[in-house]
Parts: structure tokens; sequence; C-alpha cells
């Protein structure tokens, strides 16, 4: 008799489990198909970016060099211009070295004009050093202030 | 003499044909199926819904060099993957397809099969041995000593349908089922002997939770641990073909064979033996793996007594019936 009520115990927890896994097999999968649906990462921060203002349609670093002297890790560099007839200098050289970074986001504190953000990329990957340096202006090209359209 | 060998080629062919997609089919089924249980979506670059992932795979084990190892008993480790598919191709004929249909109509058709069955477990430890690698010949020893005691209770169980039968033609078996016969499938006759049928395949076509002949956590890769490309292919051919043919062997013991209403009789016989392969399936990525003594104690203590009971209950009653 006891033999019988284990088996059928057994049996039992055998049918519990299959029901388990088969409960399992009709709900949605969790998996995000990486490379072609991406995830929502608007709390991400990702390696520093320099705002567009939507006033002028571009950033607004003045070179004054804030975050290259406070970066603890020494990745950024800046070189700056005055355009003529300005009193503010504007950015020609703005590169993060995110080999270094350690996304501690000082830069983006010390921002006289809070034109630093961290981005919301997260899958930085490349093959060589070199490539490692981010151009913070690339996506911007030609200055506006520099070529003389705004002042 | 032109006529049986033109019948031979054209069977083998078709037979070929159909269980190298059906291989195909069923690794992808069990890699979605395992991938839903565990909500992932599977395979899903190649082609739509990842159906020709399988392809590829196949095309790489062929591209794949063959490899042997230098203390390996080479004529007997080359011989091992073509035994092992051998058998599963002849019992893939003998299945009866409808009333009319079957490569192979034997009068002791079910006798054949089983022992055709019996026959793969010579190749799996001719693959063990001749590897000359104490994980194969471990993984073979447990596939020897699992398969003779699985064995029993599944010529038993068929034993209790061929007593109500009263023919070990598989196309009799399947009629007696029919309108004709007794008008049901057996499953609802011989419950017990149906449940001891699926436990018994399970464990023959070493699959999990029976599947210590190849236990990855413990044997690496059990038998086939040293085989590469396309002889290791052969043995995963040989598993899945295996499944399937057990499977329709089930369906035609048990569900009727390829009785239905509606469809076609082949369909039917194809749909029942899918539906014992895919709860085969369900049950692999359900179950966890049997350490071997319960294996053993499992097969001899509790479905070998079970399995005899039923079959003297079963002559019993059939000889008061009657």
């Amino acid at each position: 008799m006891r033999l019988v009520r284990e088996l059928w115990k057994g049996a039992w927890s055998l049918l519990v489990g299959m029901g388990i896994t088969g409960r399992h097999f009709v709900r949605r999968s969790v998996t995000l198909q990486y490379p072609h649906q991406r995830p929502d990462v608007s709390k991400w921060g990702g390696p520093i970016e320099l705002k567009t203002f939507p006033e002028t349609n571009t950033h607004d670093c003045i070179a004054c060099n804030a975050c290259v002297r406070i970066c603890p890790s020494e990745c950024i560099a800046v070189e700056g211009q005055r355009p003529q007839g300005s009193k503010k200098m504007r950015a020609t050289l703005f590169t993060l070295d995110f080999s270094t970074c350690s996304l501690c986001g000082l830069c983006i504190d010390v921002c006289p004009t809070d034109t630093l953000q961290y981005s919301t990329r997260y899958d930085e990957a490349m093959y060589t050093r070199p490539a490692t340096v981010n151009d913070l202006l690339g996506p911007f090209g030609d200055d506006p202030y520099l070529s003389g359209k705004l002042t | 003499m032109i006529d049986f060998v033109t019948t031979l080629a054209i069977g083998t062919a078709v037979i070929m044909g159909y269980l190298s997609v059906n291989v195909l089919f069923l690794v992808w089924l069990e890699r979605k199926v395992s991938a839903y249980i565990q909500r992932r979506l599977g395979p899903m670059e190649v082609g739509p819904q990842g159906t020709l992932q399988t392809v590829a795979d196949m095309l790489k084990l062929l591209g794949k060099q063959l490899l042997t190892p230098i203390a390996a008993d080479k004529a007997v480790y080359w011989l091992a993957p073509v035994m092992v598919f051998i058998p599963t191709l002849c019992l893939a004929s003998l299945i009866p397809l409808s009333g009319a249909e079957a490569f192979a109509d034997q009068p002791y058709g079910l006798v054949v099969i089983i022992a055709l069955s019996g026959l793969t477990v010579i190749a799996i430890f001719m693959a063990g041995w001749a590897s000359n690698n104490k994980y194969a010949v471990l993984g073979g020893m447990r596939s020897v000593a699992q398969v003779i005691a699985y064995e029993v209770p599944v010529l038993l169980a068929a034993l209790s349908v061929v007593l109500i039968a009263g023919t070990m033609n598989l196309r009799g078996i399947a009629d007696a089922q029919a309108h004709g016969g007794g008008g049901l499938p057996f499953l609802l006759l011989q419950p017990v002997a149906a449940v001891l049928y699926f436990i018994g395949i399970t464990a023959e076509t070493n699959r999990a939770p029976f599947d210590i002949p190849e236990a990855e956590s413990e044997l690496v890769g059990g038998f086939h641990t040293e085989y590469s490309g396309m002889r290791f292919a052969l043995f995963f051919f040989a598993e899945y073909t295996n499944m399937l043919v057990l499977g329709a062997l089930g369906a035609t013991l048990f569900l009727g064979g390829w009785h239905g209403p509606w469809l076609p009789g082949p369909v039917w016989l194809l749909l029942k033996a899918y539906a014992l392969v895919a709860v085969m399936m369900w049950m692999r990525w359900t179950f966890p793996r049997l350490r071997f003594d319960q294996l053993m104690s499992f097969a001899w203590k509790l479905l070998i007594p079970v399995a005899l009971v039923n079959l003297v209950v079963t002559a019993l009653v059939l000889a008061v019936w009657r």
C-alpha cells in the first residue's frame, strides 16, 4: 500500500513538473533579438556627448577646459578658437578617450554651459585602440559660429 | 529479380530521403521546444523561424574533418556509425503506413522490430569500445545495461497488446483497434502497458531522463565523444530516427495506427508518431537525469514486475472473457 502511495506521489510530481514546463511553453518569450531589436536604455549613462540646444541647433561648448581639468582620468581633450567679433570661444576639437573614461560624470557637473550629457549608447566595441577615441564634435559638422552664420 | 532490385532501391531512397528530412525537422523541433520551455526563441536567424538552421548545421558537419584517435580500433571505429544507422533504416521500412502501404509487411513484424531495435546497442557499444576512451567505454557499457533492462518491459507491454489483438503482424494489430476489430485504441484497453511502453522507448532511445549513456555532465559525450563530422551526425541521425520509428510503433500498438477519420492513413500515423515524439521532447526538458542505480532499480524492481502482472492479468481476463 505504501509503495502504491509513493508511486502515485512520484508520478503525480512528474505530471506537476510537466505542467510547469507546459505553462512556460505557451508563455511569451523574454528573448530580445538583439541586433534587430534594441532594449529601452533611456536611463543608461553611456559615453558623454554634446547636447544639441533647440534654439541654436548646435552645442554650446565654449572650450573653457573645465572638463579637461576636472577629469580624473585625463581622457578629454578640448581645443578652441575665438570667432571674429565674438567674446566667447568655440570648440574646434573635443575628443574623449573612452578606453580610460570611468563614466564618473564630473565633466557633466562642472560644465558651465550644461552642454555635456551621458549618451544612451551601450554597445561600444572596437578593434583598435585609436578607435576608442570618440570625436564629440563629429556629429555637428560645420560650426555656425565659426563660419559666421551665428553670432 | 530486376523488379525486386528496383523496389529495394526506390524504397531505400524514399525512406532515406524522408528520414533525413525528418531528422532535420526533429532537431529543429527539439531546439524550439527547449527554447520555448525556457522562454527563449531558439534558432531564428537562418530561414524563417530558423527552419534552415539544421540544414546549415548538417552542411557544416559534412564539411568537417573525420578524426580517428591514434589508439582507436580503426575497423570497429569506422564500422560503428554505419552499424548504428542500418537497423534504424530497416525499422522504418517495417512500420505499416496504411492498410495497403508498408515497405516490408512481415507476419511477425513486431518481433522483427523489437529484435532490430536491440541491434542499435551493439553499434553503440562498438563505438564506445573502439574509441579507446574511458568516457566512451563507460557510456557504451551504460547503454548496454540500460537497453537490456528496458527491452524487457517494452517487450512485455507489446505482448499484452499482442494477446488482445491475437496477431504479431503490425497491420493486424492496427486493424484490431479499428471499427472492424475491437473498436477501441489499445491505449484505453491497456493503459498500463502504454505507459510502460512509453517509458521503455524513452530509455531505449537514450533520451532524458534516461540519457545516462551520453550524460554530458559526467561523460563528456558518452559513446560518441571521439566522433566528429558526419560520423557524429550518423549517431544523431540514428537517435532521432529511432525516436520517430518507436513513436510510430507506439502509435500502431496503442493509438490505432493509421486509423482515423477524414485524413489519409499515413498522415494519421505520422501525426500520432510526432505527438509521441513531442511528448518525449517535453519530458526531456522537464525531468532531471536519473542516477545509474536509480535507473536500473526502476527497470528491474518496478517496470518489469508491473509489466509481468499486467501481462498475467490480461491473459486471465481474456481467458475468462472468451
